[in-house]
Parts: structure tokens; C-alpha cells; sequence
């Protein structure tokens, strides 16, 4: 029960995280901008995925 | 050279207040020193050298805020006159970086000086050599490993999240650099403490022991082998050289988005 909640919270926040990094990659025409946006929403799905987060 | 220079004074208009107020703050923090009375020599040192590293903390986090003022600033239009004018990002970012840095720098040192003055209180008479490192090597360390990384982090942030100030709101970049950094700064802990030592360390403080024996008298045998061992490896290059490539790649970075953004 537990693990499947934790599952289910991961995932929520796995897709928060993508809808961020959409957002940060549409949101501007600046190319370097894009590349730390996806930097800093890669290193927090990981951290989602790897469960430490 | 000449529009670093037009920027750096424009910088000083901009920010003078703030250095003036910071480094006047040292006052304060003197006067603080001087207030404690506690009857014991060694526990009076240790309480005006916690004062003293609060007032470094609290130096940091000023700094940080001075620099970090720049989004509101471009927010409010105060670099509209200079937008599409010669000067680059890169410059742009140069000279927010040096003025803050030249603040901290002068900031770091003067609690330098207060330290040695500390000692003196406390009868401590250090020769020349360990006064310079004192008052120049460890500051030049400390603000090199923490303040410096930390100014450019904070620079950064408020670049990144004015590159948005047109599609929406600031939040999603902010909250994204600011959540996800605790999880790099860990893998960067992770891979300086990997590599320390790799190089010679740097070796400071050789003859402090001695002052403090002369002062204090021998301590027992347990603690003479610990300090000497810590005294023999000295303090590690690695994070110093690690955080200001850090530092300089912070720098670098926001440059090139201020240069995307605004040129």
C-alpha cells in the first residue's frame, strides 16, 4: 500500500517536473537558458526517480 | 576596458549604499567585540570569534542579496538605457561580479584584521608570516570556496529567471534552479571530497601553534598529534581551484544568457 502511494507520488511529481521543463523550454528563444532549465529539471527527476527525494 | 570601467562606475552608483553600509557594519560588529567581558581568556576568544563568524554570514547573505538585486533592476527599466548599447552580457555580468567581489574582498579582509586584533586581546602575539595568512590567506581562501561560487549562483539565478520575464511568471525557473541545486551541490560535494588531497596541500598556520602554547601552555599529548597532523597536510587546493572554475562557469553562463536575452 505504501510503496504503491509512494509510486503514485513519484509519478505525479515526475510529470510536475516535465510540465516545468516544458514550460522553461518554451519560454524562451534563449538556447542557454533552455540548456540550465533542462540541467536543474533533469538533476530533480532523478533525485524523483532514484527515491531520495 | 573603457566600457568595464562606465559600467563599474555605474555599479558603484547603483550599489554604493549597500558596500558602504556592509563594510560600516564592521563597526558595529568591533563594538560587539568589546562588550564581552566573560572572565575567562580562552572562553572570551572563543565567543569574539563566533561573533566574528556571524558577522561573516551575515556578510555573505548581504552580498548575495546586493548582487542578486539586478532582476528587480532590470525589471524596473534601470538598464533600459543600456540595453542594445556596446557593452556585452559578458561585460554587463563582469562588472556586477567585481564590484560585489571587490566589496567582499575588502569585507573578508578587514575580519581578518579584526581577528588578529582578537588575538591581541587575548594576548596571542603571532609572528609576521601567520599574520599574513590570518589576514590575507584565509579570507583569500574562504571567500574563494564560499562566497565567490555563491555570488555567481545567485547572479545566474536572477539571469535565468529574468529570461522568462516575458513568457510568464519568474516562479517555474526560480523554483526549478533553487530545488534542483541541493541535489548537484551534493554530487559536487561528493566529487571534491573524492579528489582532495590529489594535490599537495596548502600548508597555513605553521607557527600558530606556538603562539597559542606560549599563551596557553602545552596542551596533552592526544591533541599536540592532531593538530600536528592537520598542520602537516595543510588545507586541500582541490575545493579552491574546483569552486572558482565553478565560479568562473557561473559567470560564463549568465553572460551568454544576458547576451541572448538582451543583445
Amino acid at each position: 500500500m505504501t510503496q504503491a502511494f509512494l509510486t503514485v507520488v513519484r509519478v505525479l511529481l515526475v510529470a510536475l517536473v516535465a510540465f516545468w521543463a516544458y514550460r522553461l523550454w518554451t519560454g524562451t528563444t534563449s538556447w542557454t537558458s533552455r540548456g540550465v532549465g533542462m540541467f536543474f529539471s533533469a538533476a530533480l527527476a532523478w533525485q524523483i526517480v532514484g527515491g531520495t527525494l | 576596458m573603457k566600457r568595464l570601467r562606465t559600467l563599474l562606475w555605474l555599479e558603484h552608483r547603483r550599489s554604493w549604499v549597500w558596500a558602504v553600509s556592509l563594510l560600516g557594519s564592521l563597526a558595529f560588529w568591533a563594538w560587539g567585540i568589546k562588550q564581552v567581558h566573560a572572565m575567562d581568556v580562552g572562553e572570551r576568544l572563543g565567543i569574539r570569534a563566533g561573533i566574528l563568524a556571524m558577522a561573516a554570514g551575515i556578510g555573505a547573505v548581504v552580498l548575495c542579496l546586493m548582487i542578486g538585486r539586478i532582476r528587480a533592476e532590470t525589471r524596473h527599466g534601470q538598464y533600459q538605457v543600456l540595453l542594445l548599447t556596446p557593452p556585452t552580457g559578458y561585460t554587463h555580468i563582469a562588472a556586477r561580479y567585481l564590484y560585489a567581489a571587490a566589496v567582499g574582498f575588502a569585507y573578508f579582509i578587514t575580519i581578518g584584521f579584526l581577528y588578529w586584533w582578537i588575538m591581541a586581546l587575548a594576548g596571542i602575539h603571532l609572528d609576521p608570516t601567520t599574520l599574513v595568512e590570518l589576514i590575507l590567506a584565509v579570507p583569500l581562501y574562504g571567500i574563494s570556496v564560499t562566497v565567490l561560487p555563491a555570488m555567481a549562483w545567485t547572479l545566474l539565478l536572477m539571469v535565468f529567471i529574468s529570461a522568462y520575464r516575458i513568457s510568464g511568471p519568474g516562479w517555474i525557473p526560480g523554483t526549478v534552479m533553487v530545488l534542483g541545486t541541493p541535489f548537484a551541490f551534493r554530487w559536487l560535494v561528493e566529487g571534491i571530497v573524492r579528489v582532495s588531497y590529489t594535490l599537495p596541500g596548502w600548508r597555513l598556520f605553521a607557527n600558530a601553534p606556538a603562539a597559542l602554547i606560549e599563551r596557553f601552555g602545552s596542551p596533552d599529548p592526544g591533541v599536540t598529534m592532531q593538530v600536528n597532523e592537520v598542520m602537516y597536510n595543510g588545507v586541500p587546493l582541490e575545493p579552491l581551484l574546483i569552486m572558482l572554475a565553478l565560479t568562473a562557469a557561473f559567470l560564463v553562463i549568465a553572460g551568454r544568457i544576458w547576451q541572448e536575452v538582451e543583445g
